[in-house]
């Protein structure tokens, strides 16, 4: 397919007037740069053109017939007529006969208002239509509980279609039948089972395709709009959220806008009702004496938490009292967070839910090439001729970076090499393997042994860079001579990864002239995070792609703002920046901006503070918006030590079980509530907007913290949101600007030479050393929490839309191993370890590798008591996804119905 | 919702095809290629295009089953329902009309009766109109599964349905074409 | 009528012959692709079927030589050829019989062709109803891969030429060659927009020729005779040779005639088809396939060739001749017509999808005595929004019935309109549709 890759400009002229355009520009685009907008169905700058509604027709010289603008490229020196009397004849006629078959049901009509083929009509058809025939009529076809469609308004542009297929690599929509009785569906008489993206509703020109979940709910005049960033995952994308009378009704995302360029996943666009949830804690609780909540007003609640924190720092000193925050929150809630904790209450004693796994990559980069930060963006992901992806689940964790991916992979020609714990089956719900050149399943989550696998290959391959082999020979000698240590055996039965395979992918990656890596939950959030993103650094060297521009490596946000956390400083060990918690410059530099001094005590990450309450060291603690209580398994003891705190405050916006296990709970605003800024996985720091007022009396994160701060006399005060922002600006290198940074940051080059000249040996032989395959016990299987594509964390459970979607938690197993065990889909099974048990039903799902279930991590309670927990030494991380169950079909009286 | 499964592996419909279907996929270089023979064989075995049939292709090719689905609802030989034994298919474009085609189809319908699907009650028959088959030198036509039968009458139409009632076969059908006849 | 000497029906028009290897071995068969394979330069094969003038029988008639020249000499990747065996056009039929009765002719010129071109591969696309000839053609493929004319290393020459039977599944669009490509990758058969063509973006996205049957069928003998033999008969130099005509409708002998295209459409229908079946006299005929304009008995001496019956304000097109008698009505003619193409439009376009079912819906409602006083008005515009505005040439060809019979025989469809206004005075019309 011809593209428009050509610089050669030429000229056009369209309309009189002239414009200098790349060759190869297709005419419609041409025009639209000079202002003549070229009306259009079937034409949509995100979709190969196809040419097939015939509205965009124009007349252009020395051609004999009239041709669409949206399939024609512009040739140097073209002439054309984009509103000629021929031109606007032709447009009519596409009307009329679009029109004769419609039913003309604007009044009931969710886009009428918004429609296409309304403005169209009313532009260029000032008569009524002659087709007296009789209309075909297709059924209304409810195409599950969230999207349906009216196929009589479709005006066969097959936007959906495409979209669908080319750019979210789904392939669930078909256009059955043909002709004129062409309608669009899913398959057979299913529900539509799809990534959900809402991108065939977004995309449809007319009224076609709607979703359930806003339907009828509001005509789109009476819509006020805000612009704001999705709190999910860390993509960050820019949506429109779009609400009437402090409602939400409706979220989008226009073409163009955002790193996300109008796509939006499942969670976007329709989980938007998350925090009108009947369960919003709307006014301050206070724990009464029978345990029960009371309503109390906000004054009381304060002047409590106020005092009792004073009183406690009093008594036990500031290290008594420990704070957790979300990394949801905006970045200002996050540094004033911090700014409180060490300032009014005087303690280093913070960690946040970066600490699940953020930190692991935070900490690697930092070490080998000093930035945290992606060196790389969206764009190069769209550029790079090699991509490889490390425990992503990209198309689940972040769906829009997977379009990226996918984008690059099908019009750029990428070879994606991708090393996931999944199976590369193909189903209507987009899986990035199906897309690889090269893709190794790593079924049991020994990424360490795969990316081992890699490195070895690289070195008995001699992919080596010169550039690195001449400047640190000792470096790659020590790995040549580490991977030479460990035999393809060994990786292999570890990994399930084979020599083979290595070496395929591993050429493929080293050839790469820009190769961008991206690492996932599934390697940042195990044991050892740290160690293998470390060693995928080494692969970037070895491989010269670490420091080639264009080149790169970067972690993935899961949760969203995991970035901010880290760079506001909310992060165990870190401050504000981020700089180390005792880097001597870092300090000094946060201390003149504050006018105080910070505290000297040690930091306390997440598990630290947990084992300090259950010692009793700890007396209080300030948890904002995390649940650790359901976000760590019953033996992280994390329920005995709320029980043994004298002081737990939660600030939130549900009552969530540890909130319920506090002493007072203080009602937070959602990000659809506040204003702010979120910092996305590649580093755009993005503009949060309050698109409807705060939920009862819940007020936004940092105005709590201010209060606080006031009441306890120790005033930070600030009049808005910004202005925080202006301050942690100064603090937090990166966040000058707003929007997209104009170039990623670079390595930092000193780092990069300490760290291959000597700094790599600290841990070598740590990092180099495969532990051993873990003997699973007979007969059982590994269970893996996993996330869904159709929700994020917990908070994502209490979106309706998504409920409706996946309103429950089922566990997911091949075809194959559920034929072996006797198991049917829709079956219940009992599982069982020596920790607990469980009932749940099946599902197939024919990507989960042999050997393993998965179950998804936001329903985890179902299953939670099967896990135990274990810290990384090295990192403090939390690890608990895993564990092993012995599986069994469960026998009738287990059912639950 | 329940997410999907990548449908049933070892499938059930071309199971006794195996080796055909290898050789198959030896042709095309991209495997949807073989959608179309494979959705033939699927209407050949079992007189429609079933759902599991569907599901099949689609694991068998790598696609999914909206993608086997429009492409099988794109063409007119193909059909998602079951049709009679014969499939009697009477060509009604102008070629055979203007020699007497909606004739021999009316003394069909009347003789054979079937419903408003086309298909008689017993389930032997199912007569459906067809668009130009490419006889149209010895018209009126119509074809029968896999069979041409031409220059049709009512006599003759008589004899091949009477024929296949009672044999399932009828020697009065088309060998290759050769028009005008050899003297 | 002169006399001549047919070409392409010469072998199976002896008796006995039933298109065999060894019968068509026996004929002479095999002879060119022996002659041009590791002898003739690939470039010089091209050259002599430029020589010839030969032009494409599909409906198109695109010189086929120059269409073998646009594929890209310094291509990379592989090549394609695809036999074009759709044939669905109402009214023809002549490549079913090329291929039942001889159908290593068809074979060898593919090879030939591939050799021309440097495809490996080629496939012959053809409609699913065709069940007999595809079994036919496999039956022929096995024979000629056997005695070394097709598969790998031909006759030593390190040539190799795989050929498959594909066939379609019912849906005349994909007669269309990037319908025909789309349907062969296994997609709906939707025409793709043009450019890239073919040549250079074809089959998976590959450099790819599609030539019609009947086109293929003559190269063998233009190798073994030579491009200027070729380019002599006929009405040269822009149609040249025989073609096959496929007679229907009121004649005597319908059937598939070969002759020069020099020879009228007199000669065809009378001398050949024996005249009118009854004594009726010739009201209307259609030269080349539904997609042609109807002609009228003025128009008998026109000569069959291209240029003669574009100038007669129709189109060669197919080389489908239908013959229609005094008493025919022409409404009725173009509804049929018109049918066909509503179940066939694949969709794609807006003016032909809407169109062609709106105006199946008038010629129904005309029929029914059921018609508008402006009806005819509102035909001739939808026609006029059709054509020219659309993907494919689908769209020119389904206005063409509606057209060329409203320009001959417009009293007919006013004499049913006023019919109409007669019966139904003072009533208030509810038009019925049937589309099914
Ligand atoms: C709607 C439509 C239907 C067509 N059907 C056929 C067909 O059945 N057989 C055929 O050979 N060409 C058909 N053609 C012509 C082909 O597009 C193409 O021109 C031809 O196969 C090229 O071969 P040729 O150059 O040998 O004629 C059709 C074209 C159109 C627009
Ligand atoms: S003109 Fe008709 S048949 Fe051709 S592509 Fe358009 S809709 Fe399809
Ligand atoms: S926008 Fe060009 S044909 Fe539809």
């Amino acid at each position: 397919m011809a593209t428009a890759t050509s610089q050669k400009m030429v000229t056009v002229t369209i309309d009189g007037m002239s414009v200098q355009v790349p060759a190869g520009t297709l005419v419609i685009e041409a025009a639209r740069q000079l202002g003549v907008m070229v009306p259009h169905f079937c034409y949509h700058p995100k979709l190969e053109p196809d040419a097939n509604c015939r509205m965009c027709l124009v007349e252009i010289e020395n051609m004999p017939k009239l041709q669409t603008s949206c399939s024609t490229r512009v040739a140097d020196g073209m002439v054309v007529r984009a509103s000629s009397a021929p031109v606007e004849a032709a447009r009519q006629s596409v009307l009329e006969f679009i029109l004769g078959n419609h039913p003309l049901d604007c009044p009931v009509c969710d886009q009428g208002g918004r429609c296409d083929l309304q403005d169209f009509s009313h532009e260029y058809t000032p008569t009524a239509g002659r087709f007296q025939e009789l209309k075909r009529v297709f059924p209304k076809q409810y195409l599950g509980p969230v999207i349906e469609t009216q196929m009589n308004r479709c005006v066969s542009c097959m936007r959906c279609v495409r979209y669908c297929d080319e750019v979210m690599d789904a392939q669930a929509l078909a256009p059955v039948g043909r002709g004129t009785l062409t309608w669009i569906t899913h398959w057979a008489d299913k529900e539509l089972e799809c990534d959900m993206c809402g991108g065939c509703i977004q995309i449809c020109p007319v009224g076609a395709i709607t979703s359930r979940v806003s339907m009828y709910d509001f005509r789109p005049w009476m819509l006020k709009r805000t612009d704001t960033i999705c709190a999910y995952c860390g993509d960050g994308c820019q949506m429109t959220v779009q609400h009437k009378e402090n409602r939400l009704i409706e979220v989008n995302s226009a073409f163009g806008a955002g790193r996300n360029n109008g796509d939006l996943c499942v969670r976007g666009y329709f989980g938007y009702h998350a925090g009108e949830h009947d369960g919003r804690v709307r006014r301050p609780l206070m724990r009464r004496a029978d345990g029960s909540f009371a309503e109390v007003t906000w004054e009381d609640a304060l002047e409590h938490v106020a005092r009792r924190f004073t009183a406690l720092r009093a008594t036990f000193g500031a290290d008594a009292i420990g704070g957790l925050i979300t990394a949801r929150c905006t970045n200002e809630d996050l540094y004033l967070f911090q700014k409180f904790m060490r300032l009014v209450i005087g303690t280093n004693q913070i960690d946040s839910s970066a600490r699940y796994g953020a930190i692991n990559g935070v900490r690697a980069l930092r070490r080998v090439q000093g930035i945290h930060r992606w060196t790389v963006r969206y764009e190069d992901i769209a550029r790079a001729d090699g991509i490889m992806l490390v425990g992503t689940h990209l198309h689940a964790a972040n769906p829009v970076t997977a379009v990226q991916v996918k984008q690059a992979v099908k019009r750029g020609g990428a070879k994606l090499i991708t090393l996931e714990s999944l199976l590369p089956a193909r189903s209507t719900v987009s899986n990035i393997t199906t897309l690889s050149r090269h893709h190794l399943t790593v079924g049991h989550g020994r990424f360490d042994a795969a990316i081992l696998g890699l490195l070895k290959a690289v070195c008995e391959a001699n992919l080596v860079d010169e550039e690195i082999a001449a400047q640190a020979p000792q470096f790659v000698d020590a790995i040549r001579t580490k991977t030479a240590g460990v035999s393809w055996r060994v990786i292999q039965d570890c990994s399930g990864v084979s020599q083979q395979e290595c070496d395929a992918a591993a050429r493929t990656f080293a050839a790469a002239a820009r190769a961008v890596t991206l690492v996932g939950q599934d390697v940042l959030r195990a044991s050892g995070g740290e160690a293998m993103v470390t060693n995928l650094l080494d692969l970037q060297l070895l491989t010269g792609h670490l420091r080639r521009s264009g080149s790169g490596l970067g972690c993935l946000a899961e949760e969203n703002n995991e970035q901010g956390a880290v760079e506001m400083g909310v992060v165990a060990d870190y401050l504000p920046g981020p700089f180390n918690l005792h880097d001597k410059d870092g300090r000094a530099a946060l201390e003149k901006i504050w006018g105080r001094s910070l505290p000297t005590g040690s930091s306390a990450t997440l598990m630290d503070m947990v084992s300090r309450a259950n010692t009793g060291s700890i007396k209080a603690l300030f948890l904002v918006g995390e649940n650790p209580v359901e976000s760590l398994p019953p033996d992280a003891r994390v329920s005995e030590a709320l029980e043994a705190l004298e002081f737990v405050v939660c600030q939130e916006m549900f009552l969530t079980e540890t909130a319920k296990r506090a002493h007072v709970v203080l009602p937070a605003c959602s990000a659809m509530e506040k204003d702010g800024t979120f910092t996305n996985t590649e580093g755009h720091v993005q503009p949060v907007r309050r698109a409807v007022e705060p939920s009862g009396e819940s007020r936004p994160d940092w105005e709590i913290f201010a209060a606080l701060s006031v009441l306890m006399e120790q005033p930070i005060e600030y009049a808005a949101a910004k202005e925080i922002f202006k301050e942690l600006r100064g603090v937090a290198p990166g966040y000058e600007m707003l929007g997209p940074a104009s170039a990623p940051p670079a390595v930092d080059a000193d780092t990069v030479t300490r760290y291959v000249t000597g700094g790599f040996k600290e841990d070598l032989d740590r990092r180099y050393a495969l532990r051993p395959l873990a003997a699973t016990p007979p007969g059982s299987m590994t269970l893996r929490l996993v996330q869904s594509l159709y929700h994020s964390g917990k908070y994502s459970t209490r979106a309706k839309g998504l409920m409706e979607i996946e309103g429950e938690g089922q566990l997911r197993m091949n075809t194959s191993e559920a034929r072996r065990l006797g198991i049917d889909d829709g079956d219940t099974v009992h599982l069982s370890n020596e920790r607990g048990q469980a009932d749940v039903s099946v599902t197939l799902l024919d990507r989960v590798p042999d050997g393993v279930v998965w179950f998804p991590e936001h329903f985890d309670q179902a299953v939670r008591a099967l896990f135990s927990v274990t810290v990384d030494p090295h990192t403090g991380v939390p690890v608990w996804k895993a564990t092993e169950v012995v599986i069994a079909k469960s026998n009738p009286s287990h059912h639950k119905g | 919702m329940r997410p999907v499964s990548g449908g049933v592996a070892g499938g059930m419909v071309f199971d006794k095809h195996r080796d055909f279907i290898a050789e198959l996929l030896t042709r095309y270089p991209v495997k949807r290629s073989a959608i179309l023979p494979l959705l033939n064989l699927a209407q050949r075995e079992e007189g429609c295009v079933s759902q599991a049939a569907m599901r099949e292709i689609a694991d068998l090719l790598d696609l999914t089953p909206p993608q086997v689905f429009e492409t099988a609802t794109f063409y007119t030989m193909l059909s998602l329902k079951p049709r009679g034994t014969f499939h009697v298919q009477v060509c009604r474009s102008l070629m055979c009309a203007l020699v007497g085609a909606d004739d021999l189809l009316a003394w069909l319908r009347a003789h054979l009766e079937p419903g408003a699907d086309g298909a008689t009650a017993d389930g032997r028959f199912t007569i459906s109109t067809v668009e130009c088959l490419g006889s149209c030198a010895t018209g009126p036509m119509m074809q029968i599964n896999d069979d041409y039968y031409e220059q049709l009458t009512r006599d003759k139409v008589g004899r091949i349905v009477n024929d296949l009632k009672q044999t399932g076969d009828c020697a009065l059908k088309s060998g290759p074409f050769m028009m005008p006849e050899r003297k | 009528m002169k006399t001549f000497e047919k070409i392409l029906l010469k072998n199976m028009e002896q008796p006995g012959y039933a298109g065999s290897l060894a019968e068509y071995e026996r004929a002479g068969g095999y002879q060119a692709l022996k002659k041009v394979l590791g002898r003739v330069p690939p470039a010089d094969v091209i050259d002599t079927v430029k020589q010839s003038g030969l032009r494409g029988r599909g409906g198109a008639g695109f010189p086929t030589g120059v269409k073998w020249s646009f594929i890209p000499r310094d291509h990379p990747g592989p090549r394609y050829l695809c036999c074009n065996a759709d044939e669905s056009e109402p009214g023809t039929f002549k490549d079913r019989q090329l291929m039942e009765r001889d159908p290593h002719q068809i074979l060898e010129g593919m090879a030939i062709a591939c050799y021309a071109i440097g495809a490996q591969t080629a496939y012959i696309y053809i409609r699913g109803e065709f069940r007999l000839a595809a079994t036919i053609l496999e039956r022929a493929i096995v024979e000629a891969g056997r005695a070394g004319h097709l598969g790998a290393d031909i006759h030593g020459s390190g040539v190799t030429v795989n050929v498959y039977v594909h066939a379609g599944a019912g849906a005349y669009i994909c007669g269309e060659e990037t319908a025909l490509l789309e349907s062969l990758e296994g997609k709906r058969g939707k025409p793709r927009t043009k450019p890239p063509f073919p040549a250079t973006h074809g089959l998976y996205q590959q450099p790819t020729v599609v030539n019609n049957v009947e086109t293929l069928a003559n190269i063998p003998h233009i190798i073994n005779r030579g491009g200027a033999w070729y380019a002599a008969i006929g009405v040269p130099p822009k149609s040249p040779g025989t073609r096959i005509f496929c007679l229907s409708g009121h004649v005597k002998r319908p059937g598939n005639y070969e002759l020069p295209v020099d020879a009228t459409f007199r000669d065809l229908i009378d001398d050949l088809g024996g005249g009118m079946r009854s004594d009726k006299p010739l009201k209307a005929f259609i030269p080349g396939g539904a997609s042609a304009p109807f002609l009228t008995p003025e128009h008998l001496d026109v000569q069959l060739d291209f240029e003669s019956v574009a100038r007669a304000g129709s189109m060669s097109g197919s080389g489908g001749v239908t013959v229609m008698e005094d008493g025919t009505s022409m409404v009725w003619a173009a509804l049929r017509l018109m049918e066909f193409f509503y179940h066939e439009s694949c969709g794609k376009c807006t003016p032909c999808r809407e169109g062609s079912a709106w105006i199946v819906q008038i010629l129904q409602r005309i029929l029914n005595r059921q018609g508008r006083p402006d009806d005819v008005r509102t035909l001739e515009d939808i026609c006029g929004n059709i054509g020219g505005r659309t993907v494919c040439a689908f769209g020119d060809a389904e206005i063409a019935p509606v057209q060329s019979t409203l320009k001959y025989w417009r009293s007919e469809y006013e004499a049913l309109i006023a019919e109409a206004g007669a019966l139904n005075a003072g009533r208030k019309d509810i038009p019925v549709l049937s589309v099914s």
